[in-house]
């Protein structure tokens, strides 16, 4: 009798709702991570939506999101994540909240809530999935489970301070049992890292430094111990994945104190980096650093997009970043060889390209006292919202910001704290570029009418579509080979997540996020 | 390095002719605005404690220490602890940096810097101070996380002085540059005795409305026109909105006019940026330019 029920409760055992082989898949029935699959491509195979029928896409359904009163933290309540899709089920989340929605209808099927010990509420970018469980992080450092059937927590832990001021944004990234987590929080000159942490559990498996302590390799580029301990470098975005290479591919933040370089003089590894790092074991590989030595607040944390493309008539495995610096860069993804180091927008705080291709630094172009002219503002040339690169046309989509700022120095100690600086913004021009993988030049460029910017990422699709958002609140479908906007529709504000795509019942939905609410967009007319 | 976001708030005001922008981010600096602004302070009821003030900035999500404490604090940690730790307290030729320490970022109320400072630690060399009061100590603590704040509350950090160039040489790039459009007998008359030179130096650059969200607002100069021609109509104002796919304008009597740009035969648009100067100037600056013309421009007094 005991087998027997055994045996009937191991028959009536769910299937667990992500299947492993879904995250290794690109993106159909299923957004399975916050880049849709490991690559950072975002870009999806579906084409029922296509170039010559988007004129007839429309709106399916729309969910808002309740925080409650103050439930934005100050910040209002924006979506920054991209939904994960799996299995008919929408998984989201912004800080201290989580939601399950009907991927059909946006029908909301759970919603939680956690409550807040603190920490600078202004961004979540999402869940990662393992199996039946769901992983968010929190403004106070918390890494969340969740039992994507019902929304209950299974457990909470503390993976960083809130009081030493780390706040934790990124959507954490699922590679077979490691759950890989990052931190964030740049106010008061904290060192970064990022953690692996098992699925079951929450304990940490692996650590990486994004600063080396004293005697490691990189310590050579800092002046002490202190300035090492105390260099930010925040992982607060979620990376991407090689799985032939067991690779996993993170920008790392900007150093501390953010805009006085003069107590760290060196070049600051592992910040602003891009870093290559075995995923079993979290022991770098190679990097390469795009800013060495920032002052500007110019993370690299833009995704490393993974590109199998051809270079000299070989097939090359390549990584390609639009930084936040105002450089497109295309490295080999098996050594970080450089490839192309190229300006996507105007810069002026350069004095050179060295040997490896990384930016020579203008140490006049810092901040200065007085103030110094910089281009671009500390926004950077683009910034956390996703690109996308089409293997169909072979160009990387990135929203791009044209601007200038006056960069003041304000404390001229010898040992600066915090910010040390600030940056008064002039003026910016957005514009949606579209850059040939193989040699960073600008195919096209959509430039947005006025001044200022907005924070949307991109998706491309083999229906030969880009989507994303402009400045004044469209959400925009173009012409992925010839930049030719397609359709559009004004939301009640400016996009403000990476726009994503799914198939359900034989039908492709849009859903991308503005402000509190997310759209849902289809062709809902019948057809045969 | 999380931007989305803030800064834009704070530093980037929507320059005030109208744009695309101009609708958001007006919009988000006034939501912005309202969520700091402190909630009405309930009645208190006699004799009980001030609670602490509202928080100074979105940056800051612990409890602001009352001035009064922190003062008490200063005092009584500059004659114990300054001498090794600084003055300031980010330490000195004996005593670590204590706004970084771990153990005061940890500490609410004293409860944990205070078993430090009346044991003292004895193989670093630090004294006990057994007869701090509780109270003391929790001035102290007032006094570390002023620090901290202060440090980590970069919108409010102080620029320090910018008049550092030749006001001759800035006048004579005014000269080249400047003087088609501006005068200093004319519009410019008495600018700096309006605007500070920090916030000069930013609107002399690019007209922005604000400057790190102080200073005197600016009297609005020339509004953007627009001249839209559609077909044999062709219609001039003031440019209210622009995106890609639209475009409209208030005429002279004050009437709405709106038009569709993503058509067939779409209307022809001119939009006469009164700014597209100030713009076109930008990449032509040396710094040694900008803090020369600052110069000139303080002494329209």
């Amino acid at each position: 009798m005991k087998h027997a029920l055994l045996f009937l409760a191991a028959a009536i055992a769910p299937a667990q709702i992500l299947d492993p082989a879904k995250l290794l898949q690109p993106p159909t029935d299923t957004w399975a991570t916050y880049n849709g699959d490991y690559s950072g491509r975002r870009f999806s195979p579906l084409k029922q939506i296509h170039t010559k029928n988007v004129a007839a896409m429309t709106l399916a359904w729309t969910y808002r999101i309740n925080t409650g009163p103050g439930g934005g933290g100050g910040f209002g309540s924006s979506i920054k994540a991209t939904p994960i899709v799996v299995k008919g089920v929408m998984y989201f989340a912004t800080p201290d909240h989580a939601w399950a929605i009907d991927a059909r209808n946006g029908r909301e099927l759970w919603h939680y809530t956690t409550p807040t010990k603190g920490g600078i509420h202004i961004g979540n970018r999402g869940f990662g999935m393992y199996g039946d469980w769901l992983y968010f992080e929190t403004p106070d450092n918390h890494l969340v489970s969740l039992n994507a059937r019902d929304g209950k927590e299974r457990w909470k832990i503390e993976i960083a301070d809130v009081k030493q001021e780390y706040f934790s944004t990124p959507a954490p990234v699922v590679i077979r049992n490691h759950v890989i987590v990052g931190v964030g929080g740049d106010s008061l000159d904290v060192p970064g890292y990022l953690e692996s942490r098992d699925p079951e559990t929450g304990a940490v498996k692996w650590r990486w430094n994004t600063t080396p302590r004293p005697g490691e390799p990189g310590a050579e580029t800092w002046p002490n111990k202190d300035a090492m301990e105390h260099g930010g470098g925040m992982t607060r975005m979620p990376g991407t994945y090689d799985p032939e290479l067991n690779l996993y591919y993170l920008g790392t933040g900007n150093p501390n104190p953010v805009m006085a370089g003069q107590g760290r003089m060196g070049d600051n590894l592992w910040t602003c980096s891009i870093v290559a790092l075995n995923a079993d074991t979290g022991k770098m590989v190679w990097y390469f650093q795009p800013s060495p030595h920032d002052t500007h607040d110019w993370d690299a944390v833009q995704t490393p997009v993974l590109i199998d493309g051809v270079i000299d008539g070989k097939p090359r495995k390549l990584l390609a970043q639009a930084s936040r610096n105002g450089y497109y860069f295309l490295l080999d993804r098996v050594t970080g060889k450089r490839l192309v180091t190229k300006p996507f927008i105007p810069v002026n705080w350069t004095k050179g390209i060295d040997a490896k291709g990384q930016p020579i630094p203008d140490p006049k172009k810092e901040p200065q006292p007085d103030g110094s002219l910089v281009a671009p503002s500390s926004n950077g040339g683009t910034n956390w919202p996703p690109p996308s690169f089409s293997p169909d046309t072979g160009l990387l989509y990135v929203q791009t910001q044209s601007s200038w700022s006056i960069y003041y120095l304000t404390d001229t100690e010898g040992k600066p704290q915090g910010w040390g600086g600030r940056d008064q913004m002039l003026t910016a021009r957005s514009a949606l570029k579209a850059i040939d993988y193989r040699t960073g030049d600008v195919k096209w460029s959509h430039e947005y009418p006025g001044r200022g910017f907005g924070m949307p990422g991109v998706l491309s699709t083999a229906g030969g579509l880009v989507f994303t958002g402009d400045p004044s609140g469209n959400f925009i479908a173009y012409d992925a080979a010839a930049g030719k906007p397609l359709w559009h529709s004004r939301l009640t504000t400016a996009v403000s997540n990476g726009p994503m795509t799914y198939e359900m019942d034989g039908r492709q939905y849009v859903v991308v996020a503005a402000g509190d609410t997310l759209y849902g967009f289809a062709m809902m007319a019948s057809w045969k | 390095m999380q931007f989305h976001r803030f800064r834009s708030l704070f530093h980037f005001s929507p320059p005030r002719f109208a744009s695309s922008r101009i609708t958001l981010a007006a919009l988000l600096t006034v939501s912005f605005a309202a969520a700091q602004e402190p909630p009405a302070p309930p009645p208190r009821p006699a004799g009980a404690k001030p609670s602490a003030p509202a928080k100074p900035s979105f940056l800051i999500s612990r409890p602001v220490p009352a001035a009064e404490m922190a003062e008490r604090g200063q005092k009584l940690y500059v004659a114990q602890c300054g001498f090794c730790h600084g003055t300031n307290a980010t330490g000195g030729t004996q005593g670590p940096d204590l706004v970084r320490s771990v153990i005061a970022l940890r500490d609410d109320n004293g409860e944990l810097i205070g078993p430090v400072i009346r044991k003292g630690v004895p193989d670093k060399g630090v004294p006990p101070f057994a007869s701090m009061t509780d109270v003391q100590i929790r001035e102290i603590a007032a006094f570390l996380r002023s620090r901290q704040q202060a440090a980590i509350n970069r919108g409010q950090y102080k620029i320090q002085n910018v008049v550092t160039g030749d006001a001759a040489q800035g006048q004579a790039f005014f000269a080249r540059n400047c003087a088609g459009c501006h005068s200093p007998a004319g519009d410019l008359k008495g600018i700096a005795a309006r605007l500070d030179p920090v916030a000069l130096q930013a609107r002399f650059l690019y007209p922005v409305t604000r400057t790190f969200g102080r200073g005197p607002a600016v009297p609005a100069g020339k509004p953007t026109m627009v001249t839209v021609t559609a077909g044999t109509r062709v219609l001039k104002g003031r440019l209210e909105y622009v995106d890609s796919f639209s475009v409209s304008l208030r005429d002279e009597h004050g009437d709405y006019h709106s038009f569709a740009l993503d058509v067939p035969n779409p209307p022809k648009v001119d939009i006469q940026d009164p700014l597209a100067g100030h713009e076109a100037l930008l990449p032509k600056y040396t710094d040694a330019d900008m803090h020369n013309v600052l110069t000139y421009l303080v002494t329209l007094k």
